[in-house]
């Protein structure tokens, strides 16, 4: 075994931006109890100086082969190292920076909570898991990052173990997730059996020689892990399931980062799937039905989580069906937007869970406009940019990818983008109207009603009634700095080929994608017009059914009546729950209540009892063997050595 | 020739009276007639040194202590009567079987030819020993055992000493007394503790 | 007439069985003892034998281990009946069954 150590190659600030988030993992789980709440800021700095790393590393990673540091030599074609060129800088930025904000957030989230150090912890851990994903420069250090930011995931979910929903969700999200690593495996040893290498440059050196039908096993493996990840149709079920986790959970690890995995995936195997059109395709065609599903859900839910999950889903789709129509670009720039305008909102929704102690329909919202002015401005921002609306930055990278789907002969995908974008307009103006505007419907008291929030919870509150909370601040100051590249993050594409985004993956993707069809001759502000057409009319819509003030009039009612006509394939989400349950669990079920019932105790435990009942007949038999008579085993003697002088005159017979 | 058929109708009869009798006094004097007719058996086979032997161990010492052993047991009350015979019809197979394996082993010995046995034998394999170089004399015997057989001498007498040991143990009343189900106390040790106590 | 060597080895036979049938079907433990030096001497009978027939003296050398391990088994067995007539007032091979399974 040639176990090489490169240290000396490797660069110590790529070696720090992946380690620093598993030292501060384990010094807080170490330390946890000793830490408690300063546990928030020590993991808050471990991430963020990481953070500082990577953006200090930003020049290096840009140019054609990025950092590298190679670490381990297992064998011949066995070599583990890191590597961060532009594409894995991209996220591990967001990772990091975004999750950093994410940290400190948390801090004033889980103020109260006991478990806090636990969290920090886990969350620590989490960004360590996705650094390894990312930095991994071979097949298997991305497939180990993988299962542990599954692995990570299932744990936050399932932090409050106590509620038998959390722990079934992360059950959940972890069993679909697994689903999806097998997919991958099989991708890797379809890759380690072409070109005995697990590199990247290796494999995708040789890619080119690849039969067709590999290429195309080969991403089909890949796939099946994205659609886990990624929360694709059909294996979405677990996503808004996820949401049992705490809401900054739901921002760093359902939003931002770790959903995205599988456009990462795409976007790295890229050379691969530019040799397939047919699996091409197939992601393209999947990433559009999620697009549309997701936001289809994103209007029948009252759950605040869950519209944000629904619609996290929604754009999921839209940057794997821009990675599947060959737009790498402007999926990854989809993804690094959508990381701060979700994040944003899955923090702002965290600030009005907080403040309303826990609720989290929006039914029993309302009229929080005024009352909660800086969490309204947050969410209006996330709002607009989702949307799409110009000059957010969701309106850039969501239109690229609109246009370039019919850039590259998808006319059906452009219409289900176009369309998705009205929709999504519709249920989030949906959310705003109904959390914001009319009057308030909850049963908090006006006084509480602050950021300062009460947090139902026996250890939370003293017993002379003074309610403890974290410095307002805490909260409220990641919310506005994300508001910035929300708002900002979009201009980086300005000026189109030559802008400074598609000039630094310029290097990585080349040219990408192929032209499937003949490109339809509109042009790009023909599409964008469209497309905001119908973004307004969804505007139009949600502010007549609840924005309006005659609709707000008597909303309780209303709202509870319209729950109740909710189409009832709307209400069960497309019976995939279901489907999934009839195709897959009942007869796994069946089959195996069929073993328990019949195999088991007829053949397996049946077996065991026979030989046993061998056993004791066989010791029943010799048992009246032992007479205890002197005279009984000496005739045995007897007998035993007639048998032996019989044996031996035969011998002489022989002879 | 003679010598030899009166000898072996003496040895096959004395054995028959021996497993018969029903009082082992008579079995222990049949058997003093067997071994002495076989130590003479074995002077007409150049072995006067292993007759002496019969005679000295087996009759002085063996049926001695038979004889010993019965006197008793006989001041016990009925020793040698015979509870329910367990195994009646056990006569019958063990006859069969020990025909069987007479049968096999006269039927094997007569398939191998034995050869004739020589009128004299006047040189051993141990080798010249001076005037003993006769073949069963005393002489011959002893040089043979304490030179080539020494270590079988050597552990004979191991065994011998172990059977010693073994006949005290088992002689002993304390070590035998029936101690299943019951629980010996440590008394004595306490009392012992007591003595040591009250001796200081 | 000189007495061939198949002679002894049938008395040496002879003498075996009638020891075997003594100790399969006697129920005294002394008699089954006397049965069991019966085996021993036709044995020692045969090896005297055969030690003629080859003129080697190793055959009385064996002779006399087995007199004296026979010597031994007699004291032990002895001591052994001694002990069974202790514990149950008389000697019947049939009562001593404590190892019936």
């Amino acid at each position: 075994m040639n176990l090489a150590f490169a240290m000396t190659a490797a660069s110590p600030a790529l070696l720090s931006i992946w380690l620093l988030p598993l030292v501060g993992a384990i010094v807080i789980w170490t330390l946890g109890p000793q830490l408690r709440r300063n546990a928030g800021y020590l993991g808050s700095a471990f991430v963020l100086v990481s953070f500082a790393l990577a953006l200090a590393n930003f020049g290096a990673a840009g140019n054609a082969t990025g950092l590298r540091a190679p670490l381990v030599t297992w064998g011949p074609g066995f070599a583990f190292g890191l590597q961060l060129d532009a594409l894995s800088l991209l996220w591990t930025l967001v990772i990091t920076g975004v999750g950093g904000l994410i940290h400190i957030y948390s801090i004033g989230y889980m103020w109260t909570d006991r478990a806090i150090a636990r969290f920090f912890a886990y969350l620590n851990f989490f960004v360590f898991s996705m650094l390894t994903l990312v930095l991994a420069d071979n097949v298997v250090g991305l497939l180990v990052g993988w299962g542990l930011v599954g692995l990570a995931s299932y744990f936050l979910i399932g932090f409050w173990f106590y509620k038998p929903t959390a722990v079934a969700a992360a059950r959940k999200a972890f069993v679909i997730n697994v689903f999806g690593d097998i997919g991958i495996m099989f991708a890797i040893f379809a890759c380690y059996a072409a070109t005995g290498s697990i590199a990247f440059s290796d494999i995708f050196a040789k890619a080119g020689t690849f039969s067709e039908p590999l290429v195309l096993a080969i991403c089909i493996g890949l796939f099946i892990g994205a659609m886990a990840k990624s929360a694709q149709v059909p294996l979405h079920t677990w996503l808004p399931d996820a949401m049992e986790g705490p809401t900054p959970v739901s921002a760093l690890i359902h939003a931002a980062t770790m959903v995205t995995a599988g456009v990462y995936l795409i976007a790295r195997f890229a050379p691969l799937w530019n040799l397939s059109p047919t699996a091409q395709e197939m992601v393209a065609v999947v990433g559009a039905i999620t697009m549309v599903t997701g936001a289809i859900l994103g209007m029948a839910q009252w759950d605040i989580k869950r519209i944000l999950a629904c619609s996290t889903m929604s754009q999921i789709g839209y940057m794997i069906m821009g990675v599947g129509v060959g737009a790498y670009q402007a999926g990854v720039l989809h993804f690094f937007t959508h990381a701060f305008f979700k994040a944003q909102l899955f923090l702002g929704a965290g600030l009005i869970i907080h403040a309303l102690g826990d609720e989290q329909d929006v039914r029993k919202m309302g009229g929080l406009y005024r009352k909660m002015p800086f969490t309204f401005a947050a969410m209006l921002t996330g709002t607009l940019a989702i949307i799409g609306f110009p000059f957010f930055s969701g309106f850039y990278s969501k239109d690229a990818i609109i246009y370039e789907a019919l850039e590259h002969g998808h006319p059906i995908l452009f219409f289900a983008g176009a369309l998705t974008a009205g929709i999504t307009a519709y249920y989030m103006f949906r959310m705003l109207f109904v959390t914001f505007f009319g009057s308030y419907r909850g049963d908090v008291p006006d006084a509480m009603l602050a950021i300062a929030p009460p947090v139902p919870g026996a250890y939370a509150a003293h017993d002379d009634g003074h309610v403890e909370h974290a410095p307002t601040w805490l909260m409220q100051a990641p919310v506005a700095v994300l508001m910035v590249p929300t708002v900002i993050a979009g201009y980086l594409t300005i000026g189109g080929e030559s802008s400074p985004w598609y000039r630094y993956f310029g290097t990585l993707f080349g040219h990408g994608g192929n032209v499937a069809g003949v490109p339809l001759a509109i042009p790009e502000w023909a599409s964008t017009i469209f497309v905001l057409v119908l973004v307004t009319l969804g505007i139009v819509v949600a502010y007549l059914r609840y924005g309006n003030p005659p609709a707000l009039i008597g909303a309780v009612d209303r709202l509870r009546g319209e729950a109740l006509k909710m189409p009832p394939v709307l209400a069960h989400a497309f019976y995939v729950d279901a489907l999934i349950a009839t195709a897959i669990v009942r007869p796994a079920n069946a089959l195996g209540g069929a073993i328990s019932r019949y195999v088991d105790p007829h053949v397996i435990d049946a077996g065991v009892r026979d030989v046993a009942w061998v056993a004791g007949m066989l010791g029943a038999l010799f048992r009246a063997l032992q007479t205890g008579l002197v005279r009984a085993y000496a005739l045995t003697i007897v007998v035993g050595a007639a048998c032996f002088i019989a044996y031996f005159a035969y011998l002489g017979t022989a002879r | 020739m003679i010598l030899f058929f009166a000898l072996a109708i003496v040895l096959v009869a004395s054995a028959i009276v021996t497993i018969v009798q029903k009082s082992p006094v008579y079995s222990v004097v049949s058997l003093l007639v067997n071994f002495i007719a076989l130590a003479a058996m074995y002077f007409t086979l150049n072995a006067e040194f292993i007759g002496v032997i019969q005679i000295v161990v087996y009759t002085g010492a063996i049926l001695v202590l038979f004889v010993f052993v019965i006197a008793l047991l006989s001041s016990g009350i009925g020793p040698f009567s015979e509870g329910p015979d367990r195994l009646p019809k056990i006569l019958v197979p063990a006859l069969v079987a020990t025909l069987a394996a007479f049968g096999f082993l006269t039927y094997g010995l007569t398939r191998v030819p034995l050869g004739t046995l020589p009128a004299h034998v006047t040189t051993s394999t141990v080798g010249d020993v001076g005037k003993a170089n006769v073949f069963g004399s005393v002489g011959d015997f002893g040089a043979a055992l304490f030179t080539t057989h020494l270590l079988p001498f050597e552990v004979t007498a191991f065994i011998l000493m172990v059977a010693v040991i073994g006949v005290v143990v088992l002689g002993s009343d304390a070590t035998i007394a029936p101690t299943h189900g019951t629980h010996v106390p440590k008394k004595k040790s306490r009392e012992r503790e007591s003595i040591v106590k009250a001796a200081k | 007439m000189p007495v061939d060597i198949a002679n002894y080895i049938s008395l040496s036979t002879v003498i075996f069985f009638i020891g075997v049938i003594g100790v399969v079907t006697r129920r005294n433990p002394l008699i089954v003892l006397m049965s069991i030096e019966l085996m021993f001497n036709a044995a020692n009978l045969a090896i005297v034998a055969f030690s003629k027939l080859w003129g080697n003296n190793a055959g009385h050398i064996f002779v006399f281990l087995v007199v004296t391990v026979a010597a031994a088994e007699a004291a032990i067995g002895l001591a052994i009946v001694v002990q069974v007539f202790r514990r149950a007032k008389h000697v019947d091979l049939d009562e001593v069954a404590g190892l019936r399974g």
